[in-house]
């Protein structure tokens, strides 16, 4: 097991470093972080968009800028921003918790969902809770999460007005000022009720299909069939000879999915107006600030590789081959 | 290719799909001319609920809101449709050579593969979106952008098949005959993997939509005075309470476009590949029409089984017509046939395990009592307990995530309770042991992909002995092993019928095994039992025809079972 935990750990270290190289090159290869400067009106002087030039150390040949890139990032130091005074690692750090706690939340949730909902339904195949389910996820499956997101948030204005009370939070990570204390735990989960909801309805529609395939196929498998014939309770052959070997194939699914929750948390983060990691892509953005888009990319690349490090090893408990695997 | 299509056909919830998707096609190419607004034109009413006029209402700038969606739906249609085509032929040709040429290929692809899935797609494509739009390219340059990020799930699939199909016979003659490897990628495997990259292709593009609505939404795709149905939602956010008809009317016609594309893409996947109907056997078989005949309980008939015009259909056809069969206690019989002969399914019914789609009547009669319609806690009476059942395939009947000994101990706790874990084991080392089973105390903390083909059935043999049955149903048990093991385990099924002292019922299409086991044999032929007598009869004077076939298939076997004492 250790052995195992080790080689994915090299692999993710391997993965990740293509990636940075990847990123860095499209980035930089695509983006001039100076387009705006260059095409301002009145012109501004040569000498300056060749200071800013040199700031930026655009001057250098490629290889170079990725190796200055790549030891200033190890020391947690993401490069130089177009925006004077913005530090990039300091800014993204505090963004980063935000950010993770909708994602976890979400993942959590949708998780637990989907697997009672895919195994119920895959157990009742073509009988009524799966005849109201499947076509229930396929409308979420259709279902945009922008759309989603502005159609929750607007109706809990409405509830808002309409009761007079703050039933729901609708802007925000946290109320403004921050109150103290426990009063803070209670207001920043008053704050995660709809993101949260939004985030995990869209993965759950997938999720529940994918744990539905793997509880259908493995009903169909032999060793139940055999769990049959021996004789065994209906609830223990449930148990252990279709949810868990079902298991197997959710995590991983989970796992892929990971880089398209952060896609969708950037969206909800946007309608609820958060300050996490998607208000800074699209400010960085928008801005043309090179580095700082290459930063997100970097942090949104490691969590992915994180996660899939942990759903490696999440695999090797749940499967005994696995866990077992020779070489 | 005509199969497909009329498969297609006779999919009621695609085909309603497939016509929504082309009203909504037609509707964005042909309507916007015949219009009386232009998505630009600007009317003095402003902000105006769906009227006759303008069915959709219109804008805060008064334009008419039809007009608009018509011009994102073109918009997002074009896009999509784009993005499927760059995101296909990308995924295409990379699968392909990577499938076909393997090694190093093969491994950089992949590696790119999960380079692309490792990032959030969503924030690349804004700033590489940002960049095209800022410099006006319009829809061709978002499509390229998306495309070139939505290649992966189909490079994928088309390697995975090609990986397959590369060391087939035909694709061996092709490059014998002097093709070259372009050629033969894509005249000969590409047409092999269509059916799956049309599939994937369909439901690329209602993911294409999402992505494309997502971006502009962001503010990173189509870029006003040009519209789109996320640029349209994305304006609408704040008018959900005051002016309804901007944000539901664009946001339910993308839900709409994008369910009947996946609709299509379900509908296209089961006509390619027709699903087989749902199998579990945890639900009780309720088709199974119970017109029991009176039970005759006469004394003097002792048979542990007696079948009774025992029919299994699938729909029209008639998979098993009307067998009857008796078992007496202790007795071996064999039941033999090709494959298609209706031996495993008559296997199946005596459990009341046949798939869902069959119909099975006739009468079952185990010990002096009717099996037939039996609900899944009454059969539990029965299975494990008093019929055990051994199946084909040893690499699949036992579960790859318990232990062995976990295994046996469910089986010996079949009401809660039982028997304790500690002398579980012990009675488990003791069966396996019985069935010549090395170590058995350490396989039992194994798992089932530790052990070898042969020791897995074994060990399904010692799991069937586990409550004494009185009737053991052995299913083709040796077929999926190889020649020097099967003996071992007819050895071992020898030994389970000797210490259970159960009768048994050994299906296989194999006369050789047959002679050295049964006592009487019954051939199956195309669902009925064409010939029933002693296994010495059958061997030296067979009276059926097929009978007869059957042997003179195989002469040598023949001559042995004649030999035998």
């Amino acid at each position: 097991m250790l052995r195992l935990i080790l080689r994915r750990l090299a692999s993710a270290v391997l993965v990740l470093l293509l990636a940075s190289i990847v990123i860095f090159t499209v980035i930089s290869v695509s983006g001039d972080p100076l387009a705006e400067l260059r095409d301002r009106q009145p012109p501004v002087p040569e000498s300056v968009i060749a200071a800013e030039e040199a700031r930026l150390g655009l001057n250098d040949p490629l290889p170079v800028r990725y190796l200055t890139w790549l030891s200033g990032v190890v020391t947690g130091n993401f490069g130089p921003s177009t925006i004077a005074n913005r530090d990039i690692g300091a800014e993204l750090g505090t963004r980063v918790g935000v950010t993770l706690r909708l994602v976890l939340l979400a993942i959590v949730l949708a998780l637990v969902l989907s697997l009672i909902a895919g195994t119920v339904s895959a157990l009742h195949q073509r009988r009524w809770p799966d005849l109201l389910m499947t076509p229930a996820a396929f409308v979420l499956l259709a279902l945009p999460s922008f759309w989603l997101a502005v159609l929750l948030k607007q109706w809990g204005i409405g509830l808002n007005n309409l009761t007079g009370y703050q039933l729901f939070y609708t802007v925000g990570e946290a109320s403004v000022p921050r109150p103290e204390g426990f009063a803070l735990v209670a207001d920043i989960g008053g704050h995660l009720v709809l993101p949260t909801i939004v985030l995990a309805l869209v993965h759950f529609a997938t999720w529940s299909r994918y744990q539905r395939t793997a509880v259908a196929e493995a009903l169909a498998a032999d060793h139940v069939r055999f769990a049959v014939l021996k004789g065994l309770t209906r609830r223990r052959i449930i148990r252990s000879y279709v949810v868990r070997p079902a298991l197997i194939p959710i995590v991983t699914i989970v796992a892929l999915d990971l880089p398209v929750v952060f896609s969708g948390a950037v969206i909800t983060e946007t309608v609820f107006q958060w300050r996490g990691m998607g208000g800074f892509l699209l400010e960085s953005i928008a801005l043309r600030d090179t580095n700082a888009v290459l930063a997100w990319l970097l942090v949104a690349a490691t969590a992915v590789v994180v996660f899939n490090l942990l759903a490696d090893i999440l695999y090797g408990l749940v499967d005994p081959r696995v866990r077992y695997a020779k070489s | 290719m005509a199969v497909t299509v009329r498969r297609f056909l006779r999919h009621k919830v695609g085909m309603v799909a497939l016509g929504v998707l082309l009203i909504v096609i037609l509707a964005a190419i042909i309507v916007p001319p015949l219009w009386p607004y232009d998505y630009t034109d600007i009317t003095p009413q402003l902000s105006q609920a769906p009227s006759v006029q303008h069915p959709m209402g219109t804008d805060t700038l008064g334009r008419d809101l039809f007009a608009l969606v018509l011009r994102g739906m073109q918009q997002s249609l074009l896009i999509a449709f784009s993005v499927t085509i760059i995101a296909c032929i990308i995924g295409v040709v990379l699968g392909v050579t990577a499938g076909y040429f393997g090694s190093f290929i093969d491994a950089t692809v992949m590696r790119a593969v999960d380079l692309v899935l490792t990032l959030p797609t969503l924030a690349l494509a804004a700033f590489l979106g940002s960049l095209v739009t800022g410099r006006g390219v319009s829809w061709l340059g978002l499509a390229m952008v998306l495309g070139s990020l939505m290649w992966t799930s189909v490079a994928r699939l088309v390697r995975g098949v090609v990986l397959s199909l590369r060391e087939l016979a035909f694709v061996d003659a092709a490059r014998v005959m002097g093709a070259s490897p372009t050629r033969i990628m894509f005249r000969h495997l590409v047409p092999n993997v269509s059916d799956h990259i049309v599939v994937a292709g369909t439901l690329m593009f209602g993911v294409a939509i999402l992505a494309e609505s997502s971006l502009s939404f962001l503010g990173f795709g189509v870029q006003p005075p040009d519209t789109s149905l996320g640029l349209l939602v994305a304006n609408a956010q704040s008018a959900v309470l005051t002016r309804p008809w901007l944000f539901y009317f664009p946001g339910l016609l993308i839900i709409t476009i994008v369910l009947s594309v996946n609709y299509v893409g379900e509908g296209l996947r089961d006509a390619f590949n027709p699903k087989s109907s749902p199998t579990n056997p945890l639900a009780t078989t309720r088709r199974r029409s119970r017109n029991r005949k009176p039970q005759m309980r006469d004394a003097a008939n002792h048979a542990v089984l007696k079948v009774t015009d025992l029919s299994v259909r699938f729909g029209p056809l008639e998979a098993v017509n009307s067998i009857s069969l008796e078992i007496q206690p202790g007795e071996v019989v064999a039941l033999v046939g090709e494959s298609g002969s209706g031996k495993s399914l008559t296997g199946l019914s005596l459990v009341g395990l046949l798939p869902s789609s069959a119909v099975g009547t006739g009468s079952v009669v185990f010990a002096g009592e009717e099996l037939s319609g039996l609900a899944f806690e009454q059969w539990r009476k029965y299975r494990g307990r008093r019929i055990a059942m051994i199946l084909q395939d040893p690499s699949t009947t036992l579960n790859p995530v318990l232990t062995v000994g976990a295994q046996f101990e469910d089986s010996m706790k079949l009401d809660s309770g039982g028997v304790s874990r500690a002398e579980a084991r012990r009675r488990a080392v003791e069966l396996m042991e019985s069935v010549a089973i090395k170590d058995a105390e350490a396989r039992l903390d194994q798992y089932p992909h530790q052990l070898s083909g042969g020791m897995r059935q074994r060990i399904a043999i010692a799991l069937a002995m586990v409550h004494d049955p009185d009737l053991i149903i052995a299913d083709e048990p040796t077929t999926a092993l190889d020649v020097t093991v099967q003996a071992h385990v007819m050895a071992t099924l020898a030994v389970a019928r000797e210490r259970t002292g159960a009768a048994m019922l050994f299906i296989t299409h194999d006369l050789a095994l047959v002679a050295g086991i049964a006592d009487r044999v019954a051939v199956m032929h195309q669902g009925v039992i064409v010939e029933e007598s002693d296994v010495f009869s059958i061997f030296d004077n067979p009276q059926a025809d097929y009978t007869k076939r059957l042997l003179s298939l195989a002469p040598r076997i023949t001559g042995k079972a004649v030999e035998k004492p």
